[in-house]
């Protein structure tokens, strides 16, 4: 049966996926074409410089990359169930619907995790080419929470898309849309440190968000 | 014989508008009903109630023996559903939605699938997105086959279809219910695809039930009488047996439970005189809007 659901879960994102991971290591290579660009013009001591004494943070192009990735992911998947209701095909498939939905969500979220651990796999070999291990440990402090944005994302795409009344579909994007700044807020390399877990917890438990409006579609709100 | 759906004082309102009250209906196993009603009525509100798609208002639903809100996986692998323009996982193709929907029922047979994937004119590879309205008909037909279940639900299974598919539909299925006795319980718009199909009938209206009986049995019983009254002072619409009443013209179209005689005592106690009294054959489709209006 789990074989079925990710078969299933594949042929939606495989595209979105595949795409939307080979854009991201195009962009961290780019990102590191810069920082070498940067070390052979301007010298490898100004870039140190406006790093440690001007708050640069060489990785601020990053910021955005796991909330796509989040949103690409959630939408790929939770959209086309969501035309012509679809997700009906889904709840009367013979396993528990709430079991159907959170493996459906695994797999997304793994597919999101794999994607993410590329890119910061990779990010972190590059930056130790550059940077001594402290401030690459930074840096990494430093975009962890950017990534839980990406999951925290995805999950709330997910609760807004199989929503099936709009006007709640509005206010989960308000505030969800708020509850997202927190991920992104702070400009200082490791300011994130001591908040991490607990942001790391937040977005988990978003990961179930999505029941409720499965709940409420299999009661009949429309 | 077993029922293998029972609904029980099933009430249910959109907001403040009743969609009906108290309603109560029973298939038994191996019959094919088929739930006729206008516009608005309730058919789609019914199979998302027992679909577990919708809480009602009050009462309840019986698949089974369980409440259609919290069917089990098990129940739910014996009961085949069809939405509404035969939606299925339009991003896949037939290879693949085979090979998805194969994994969660044991007893899948694909032949009944395959077989009717080979009429159509398609590629194992080709998405459904891209296949006619016909064709993905035959896919969600296909797949229901496949999964073999005890009870079919199908809601509208015409919508779409052009005469051809639908005859191919109709015909399919009732071979194969009879065949293997199966439950199905379906509605449909076009009453002519449903006298092919059904043996029973439940007939809804705004009010409630109109008629719960077989087809034979309510074609049998229910008739209408056209005659041209040429002293017209009496409100037919008040005499006992009539159901119905139209005019269309100086011609009345009566529809009614009571034999001739019953009718043509009563024309001639409250000496109404008619010319051209005839008895007119219906079709279902007839009998349908005779029952229920055609406004």
């Amino acid at each position: 049966m789990w074989k079925s659901i990710v078969y299933k879960e594949w042929l939606k994102i495989r595209w979105f996926l595949i795409g939307y991971t080979l854009l991201g290591i195009l962009g961290i290579g780019y990102l590191f074409l810069t920082v070498k660009h940067g070390f052979a013009f301007s010298g490898g001591k100004n870039i140190w410089n406006s790093i440690l004494f001007m708050g640069h943070q060489f990785f601020s192009p990053l910021k955005y990359v796991p909330l796509v990735g989040g949103l690409t992911i959630a939408i790929a998947q939770y959209f086309p169930e969501t035309v012509n209701k679809r997700i009906k095909l889904t709840f009367h498939l013979p396993i528990g619907e709430n079991k159907a939905l959170l493996m459906m969500h695994a797999f997304g979220a793994v597919s999101l995790m794999l994607s993410f651990l590329l890119f910061i796999g990779m990010f972190t070999g590059f930056s130790l080419v550059y940077f001594p291990v402290q401030m690459v440990t930074d840096s990494i402090i430093s975009i962890l929470p950017w990534f839980f944005a990406g999951f925290a994302a995805y999950f709330l795409i997910a609760l807004i898309v199989l929503e099936p009344e709009w006007k709640f579909r509005f206010c989960y994007s308000v505030v969800g849309g708020f509850f997202l700044t927190i991920y992104l807020n702070s400009p200082f390399t490791g300011a994130y440190g001591p908040a991490n877990t607990g942001l790391f917890v937040l977005a988990a438990f978003l990961s179930i968000a999505l029941l409720f409006s499965a709940y409420r579609f299999r009661k009949g709100e429309m | 014989m077993n029922n293998v759906i029972e609904c029980n004082n099933l009430t249910h309102y959109y907001g403040k508008k009743q969609v009906y009250e108290n309603l109560n209906f029973q298939v038994s196993e191996g019959s094919i009903l088929g739930l006729l009603g206008k516009n608005g009525t309730g058919k789609t509100t019914t199979i998302n109630i027992l679909n577990g798609f919708l809480q009602p208002r009050s009462g309840e639903c019986l698949i089974f023996g369980e409440n259609t809100q919290h069917l089990s996986p098990r129940t739910k692998a014996r009961i085949g559903f069809l939405i509404e323009g035969h939606i299925q996982y339009s991003f896949m193709n037939i290879r693949q939605i085979e090979k998805f929907y194969s994994g969660f029922y044991p007893n899948w047979k694909p032949a009944p699938f395959w077989e009717l994937m080979s009429k159509l004119n398609v590629t194992p590879t080709q998405k459904i997105s891209t296949m006619s309205c016909g064709q993905r008909s035959q896919v969600a037909l296909g797949l229901i086959l496949a999964q073999d279940p005890d009870l079919l639900i199908l809601d509208d299974f015409s919508m779409g279809l052009d005469p051809g598919y639908r005859r191919l539909f109709i015909d399919y299925l009732r071979e194969y219910a009879k065949a293997e006795n199966k439950t199905i319980f379906t509605t449909s718009h076009i009453i002519q695809d449903m006298e092919r199909l059904i043996d029973d009938l439940l007939i809804i209206d705004f009010d409630g039930v109109l008629a719960q009986t077989s087809v034979n049995e309510f074609m049998g019983s229910f008739k209408r009488f056209d005659f041209v009254p040429e002293n017209d002072k009496t409100d037919l619409k008040k005499a006992p047996f009539v159901v119905n009443l139209d005019k269309v013209k100086n011609k009345v179209e009566l529809y009614t439970y009571s034999s001739e005689s019953i009718v043509k005592k009563y024309l001639d106690d409250n000496n109404i005189t008619v010319s051209n009294f005839a008895q007119v054959k219906m079709g279902l489709e007839d009998a349908f809007i005779g029952l229920t209006g055609k406004y």
